[in-house]
């Protein structure tokens, strides 16, 4: 997950690569760091890099990290020949190796082949039984497949063994999320929310769950989310705003028939409603308009 | 069944869309169609104009909402409607409409029964490049 000074960052140097004032390794390197799929920028300069050979030795050692990294770009890119050149290189520097042995698997799950694949990396992982990236790469076998109970099931049959790694319970919350099972994917986020209080970002998706689960008292507990994420950026975040609002609106129809006192939601909800006017007046004055309307829409 | 609807695209409409598409090819995105019933033939539902929606987090409810409000708002101005629904699954050989692109477009389909959605065919996207004019998969909806 990336922060957005890292992405902005990112962007500046992708720019700046793209408009010829050097610096591809830099970028090449934050890229590697940050894990953000950026494959067909990555393909074309880590290339550029490697098929110059003075380039190529200035890079020492890290040249077969680049190898490495080009061969799964290009893998992404459905560049398979190159790839495959890529790996080639890389098996003959390292015969025994367990990483290139995770490429030639990568390789064949890019060419489809994806018994041969799921054989290689059923062999890897018997001599190596807690490797990561092989467990999640036959997770996204199955998801590339179409299985995605078959996604499900090995991705919880991970996360019981590597509890901390939070990109899985992202992807397991999305997964639910993407076949409608929102309590599952609000358990994922709760375990995100645990043992990462300060992200904005689980807060502000265990509340669109919440809203989306429906229910008083889940709408309820949706708008004190929103406003945690609220209270976590600043009140920068648009999304959670507008999640204030959308929740009282929503709670104000479902307690219609009650006598349930709400008394503190109008000013919470003009509070939102005020700042999220403020940020279109500076942002995109234009909407204004639109958004007034939209906002008194939801008042009723 | 409505006899013999027929569906006309703006370019802007379909360029939009599957530019997107294109933009965030790793992952599903969807939008929705605006447009209106032809004045002079009621069997023809133009479709004048498309907004992209999202390309993550697809399923969830708020941001759907809040889009559906402001889009309603601003193209009601203009006279024109939502006639329609756009959707790109991640994976390639995926052409089946899935749970929330089905929940999404029966629920368009209640507001304006003549509803289209709209399919991206990947295989056909994937061979545009190579000269041939093609189009996205287009399913009638009942």
């Amino acid at each position: 997950m990336v922060s957005k000074t890292q992405e902005t960052q990112l962007n500046r140097l992708e720019n700046q690569v793209d408009n010829g004032g050097g610096g591809a390794w830099e970028y090449l390197c934050l890229v590697r760091m940050l894990k953000v799929r950026r494959s067909e920028k990555v393909l074309k300069y880590g290339l550029s890099i490697l098929n110059d050979p003075k380039k190529r030795s200035a890079l020492g050692p890290e040249e077969w990290t680049l190898y490495e990294q080009v061969a799964i770009a290009a893998m992404d890119c459905q560049c398979l020949d190159v790839a495959k050149d890529c790996i080639k290189v890389l098996q003959k520097k390292f015969p025994e190796s367990k990483r290139v042995g995770r490429l030639n698997g990568m390789l064949l799950e890019a060419k489809g082949s994806w018994a041969e694949a799921e054989k290689a990396y059923s062999s890897l992982l018997e001599d190596n039984p807690l490797d990561q990236v092989i467990h999640k790469r036959r997770v996204s076998m199955s998801k590339a497949q179409g299985n995605i109970s078959g996604a499900i099931e090995l991705l919880n049959k991970y996360l019981e063994i590597f509890m901390a790694d939070h990109e899985a319970w992202r992807e397991l919350a999305e997964i639910y999320a993407s076949l409608q099972m929102y309590k599952q994917a609000a358990f994922c986020y709760e375990e995100l929310i645990l043992s990462q209080p300060t992200v904005p970002l689980y807060h502000l998706a265990y509340a669109d769950v919440l809203y989306t689960l429906g229910g008083l008292e889940n709408l309820q507990t949706a708008k004190k989310y929103y406003a945690s994420t609220i209270d976590l950026t600043g009140g920068k975040n648009t999304r959670a705003l507008f999640g204030i609002c959308l929740c009282t609106s929503a709670i104000a129809q479902v307690s219609k028939g009650r006598n349930k006192e709400d008394k503190e939601s109008p000013e919470l909800h003009s509070l939102a409603a005020t700042a999220l006017e403020k940020d279109y007046k500076q942002r995109a004055s234009d909407k204004l308009g639109l958004l007034t309307s939209a906002l008194r829409s939801l008042k009723t | 069944m409505a006899a013999d609807l027929k569906y006309e695209i703006s370019q802007n409409a379909y360029i939009k869309l599957v530019l997107h598409a294109l933009k965030h090819n790793t992952t599903a995105v969807n939008g929705i169609l605006l447009g209106r019933v032809n004045p002079q033939n009621e069997n023809v539902v133009e479709i004048i104009d498309s907004v992209h929606l999202f390309h993550s987090n697809l399923a969830l409810l708020p941001p759907l909402e809040i889009a559906l409000i402001m889009i309603e708002e601003h193209y009601g101005s203009q006279g024109l409607g939502i006639v329609g629904y756009f959707h790109a699954n991640e994976r390639f050989d995926d052409v089946e409409l899935g749970i929330v692109a089905k929940n999404i477009s029966d629920h368009i389909c209640r507001y304006f029964p003549q509803a289209a959605v709209l399919l991206l065919d990947n295989k056909k996207l994937e061979a545009v490049p190579k000269g041939k004019c093609q189009s996205p998969v287009m399913q009638g909806l009942t």
